[in-house]
C-alpha cells in the first residue's frame, strides 16, 4: 500500500514540476515577445526625427502634427512610463504617423525626393516588423491563457497566482500591403 | 513575350518550319528504337525456348540476334540523344526566347547543389544529384532561376543497394522582396519529412521552432518552422499567407517553400520531365504549349506571391 502511495506522490510531484516549468516557459515567452516588440518600437521612434526632417520643408499644413509627433517620441523615450502609459503614447504616435503617411499623397514633390522614398521604405518595413512582433506577442499571450485556463495546469497557475495578460490590438493592421506607388 | 503575337501564331509561323528537321530525327530515333526492342524481344524468346527445350538451334539464333540487338539499341540511344539535345537547344530555346528574350536557357545545366542544400528544404543529404533544363532571368524586379532536379539517397543492406528519391521536380529560387536574416520553412501538412515525432516535439533542427499562425486555413494546409518567430511572421503576413494558400492550390499539395538568405526557394514535385520531347509520337502544339505553360508556372509563383512589390528597403 505504501508503495502505491509513494508512487502516486512521485508521479504527482513530477507532473507538477513539468506543469510549473511549462507555465514559467510560457510566461517568459510573453516577456520575450514583449521585448522584441519593444525593439521594433524603438526602431520606429528612431525613424521619426528622420521623417520630420525630410518632410517639414514640404508639409506646411501638417506642422502641428509633426510637432506633436516629435513631442510624443521625446516623452516615450525619456519618461519613466508604465506599460499602460507606454501603450497609450504608442497608440497616439501610431495615429499621428498614419495621418502623416496619409497626407503624403498631397505632396507630389515629396515623391521626387530619393531621401523620402528611402524613408518611406524604411517606415513600411518597420511597420510590418512591428505588426509581426505584435502577432508573435498575441500568440504567446494566447498560449499562456490556454495554459492557465486548462486543466490540470490551471491548478498550478492559480497556486502561482498567474493573471491574464492584455492582447495587443492589431486592428486589421497590414492585413493588406500598403498601396504606395513608388513611381516618381 | 511579344504582346503582338500569340503563342499559337508563334508556333505556326516560326516553330513549325524549325520542327520539320527534328521530326525526321525523331522518326529515325523511333524506328531504331522499335527495331531494337523487336530484336531484343526475339532474342529473349529464342533464349527462353532454347533453355526450355534444350534446343541448340535456338541458342545459336539468340546469339546471332544479340549483336544486331545491341547495335540497334546503341543506335537508338545515340539518335535519341542527338534528337533530344537538338530539340532542346533549338525548339525549347526558341520558346523561352519568345516568352522573354532576357531569359537564359541551358538544357545541360541545373540548379547548383550548394543552392539546393542552402534551401534546407530536404533533411536527407543526396547521394545522387542530377538535373537539367536550367532557366534564369528576371520578371520585372525579381531575379529568378529554376531547373529540373532529381535527388536520391542510397540504402545499402549487405550486398544490395537501393536508391530512393528525395525530390524529383521543379526547383525554383527567387529573390525575395524583403530583407531577413533567419530561416523559415513552410511545408505542406502531409509532407513525409514532417512525421509524427517531428510534429509532437515541434523541432527538427536544434534551432528551429514551430510557428503557430493565426489563419486556420493556412494552418490546415501548412506546417511552419523558423529560427526567428518574429521574422517568420514578418515574411508570412496575413495577405502573404492567403497568397501562399492560393498558390498551393495551383501547384499541388506537395510543394514546399523556404525563406533563407533573402531568397525564396520553392520545390514543386513533378513526375514528368520538364522540357523532354516525345520520341514515339509527334510533338504536337499541345506539347509545345506544355513547355510554354511550365515557364508560366514560374511566373505564377512570382505574381501570386507578389514578389515584384518592392515597397520595403530591399529594392
Amino acid at each position: 500500500m505504501i508503495y502505491i502511495i509513494v508512487t502516486i506522490a512521485v508521479v504527482l510531484t513530477l507532473v507538477s514540476i513539468i506543469l510549473y516549468n511549462r507555465l514559467i516557459q510560457k510566461k517568459n515567452a510573453i516577456d520575450n515577445a514583449y521585448f522584441s516588440m519593444d525593439v521594433m518600437l524603438k526602431k520606429r521612434y528612431d525613424l521619426i526625427p528622420q521623417l520630420v526632417e525630410t518632410v517639414k520643408g514640404y508639409m506646411h499644413h501638417e506642422k502641428d502634427v509633426l510637432l506633436q509627433l516629435t513631442e510624443l517620441r521625446q516623452r516615450v523615450l525619456t519618461g519613466n512610463l508604465n506599460t499602460n502609459e507606454k501603450v497609450e503614447l504608442d497608440n497616439r504616435i501610431n495615429s499621428n504617423l498614419q495621418n502623416i503617411v496619409a497626407s503624403f499623397e498631397n505632396y507630389p514633390q515629396l515623391k521626387a525626393s530619393d531621401n523620402f522614398l528611402h524613408l518611406q521604405r524604411s517606415i513600411n518595413e518597420t511597420e510590418e516588423q512591428l505588426a509581426a512582433s505584435r502577432r508573435f506577442y498575441n500568440t504567446a499571450v494566447n498560449d499562456y491563457h490556454n495554459a492557465i485556463e486548462m486543466f490540470p495546469s490551471s491548478i498550478i497557475a492559480s497556486w502561482m497566482r498567474l493573471k491574464h495578460k492584455t492582447f495587443f490590438s492589431i486592428a486589421g493592421e497590414h492585413r493588406h500591403t500598403p498601396s504606395i506607388n513608388f513611381n516618381k | 513575350m511579344s504582346a503582338e503575337k500569340s503563342f499559337e501564331e508563334f508556333c505556326r509561323d516560326e516553330l513549325a518550319p524549325q520542327l520539320l528537321p527534328f521530326e525526321q530525327l525523331r522518326k529515325r530515333a523511333a524506328t531504331s528504337g522499335i527495331i531494337g526492342s523487336g530484336l531484343a524481344a526475339l532474342t529473349f524468346i529464342s533464349f527462353l525456348i532454347a533453355r526450355a527445350n534444350e534446343a541448340q538451334g535456338f541458342f545459336v539464333v539468340a546469339f546471332i540476334l544479340l549483336l544486331p540487338t545491341i547495335i540497334f539499341i546503341v543506335i537508338y540511344y545515340n539518335r535519341k540523344k542527338e534528337y533530344v539535345s537538338g530539340f532542346k537547344e533549338n525548339i525549347v530555346h526558341s520558346i523561352i526566347n519568345f516568352i522573354d528574350p532576357n531569359m537564359r536557357y541551358n538544357p545541360h545545366e541545373c540548379i547548383h547543389r550548394n543552392d539546393y542544400e542552402k534551401s534546407g528544404l530536404f533533411l536527407k543529404t543526396p547521394d545522387k544529384y542530377s538535373g537539367d533544363d536550367y532557366v534564369e532571368g528576371w520578371r520585372d524586379k525579381t531575379v529568378f532561376c529554376f531547373s529540373e532536379l532529381h535527388t536520391q539517397y542510397k540504402v545499402s543492406s549487405g550486398k544490395s543497394t537501393s536508391w530512393h528519391t528525395i525530390f524529383k521536380g521543379l526547383f525554383f529560387i527567387g529573390d525575395f522582396n524583403k530583407h531577413f536574416h533567419g530561416r523559415t520553412y513552410v511545408y505542406s501538412e502531409n509532407n513525409p519529412q514532417i512525421g509524427f515525432f517531428t510534429k509532437m516535439f515541434s523541432s527538427f533542427a536544434w534551432d528551429l521552432e514551430k510557428v503557430k499562425l493565426e489563419s486556420t486555413e493556412f494552418e490546415n494546409k501548412f506546417v511552419v518552422y523558423s529560427n526567428d518567430q518574429v521574422e517568420a511572421r514578418y515574411i508570412l503576413t496575413p495577405s502573404f499567407m492567403e497568397r501562399l494558400a492560393k498558390l498551393q492550390d495551383l501547384m499541388g499539395e506537395g510543394t514546399s517553400y523556404s525563406f533563407v538568405d533573402t531568397n525564396i526557394y520553392v520545390a514543386v514535385p513533378i513526375r514528368d520531365a520538364l522540357f523532354e520531347p516525345r520520341i514515339f509520337s509527334p510533338n504536337s502544339y499541345d506539347c509545345l504549349g506544355d513547355y510554354y505553360n511550365t515557364v508560366h508556372i514560374i511566373f505564377d509563383i512570382i505574381d501570386e506571391l507578389n514578389l515584384n512589390l518592392r515597397i520595403w528597403t530591399k529594392e
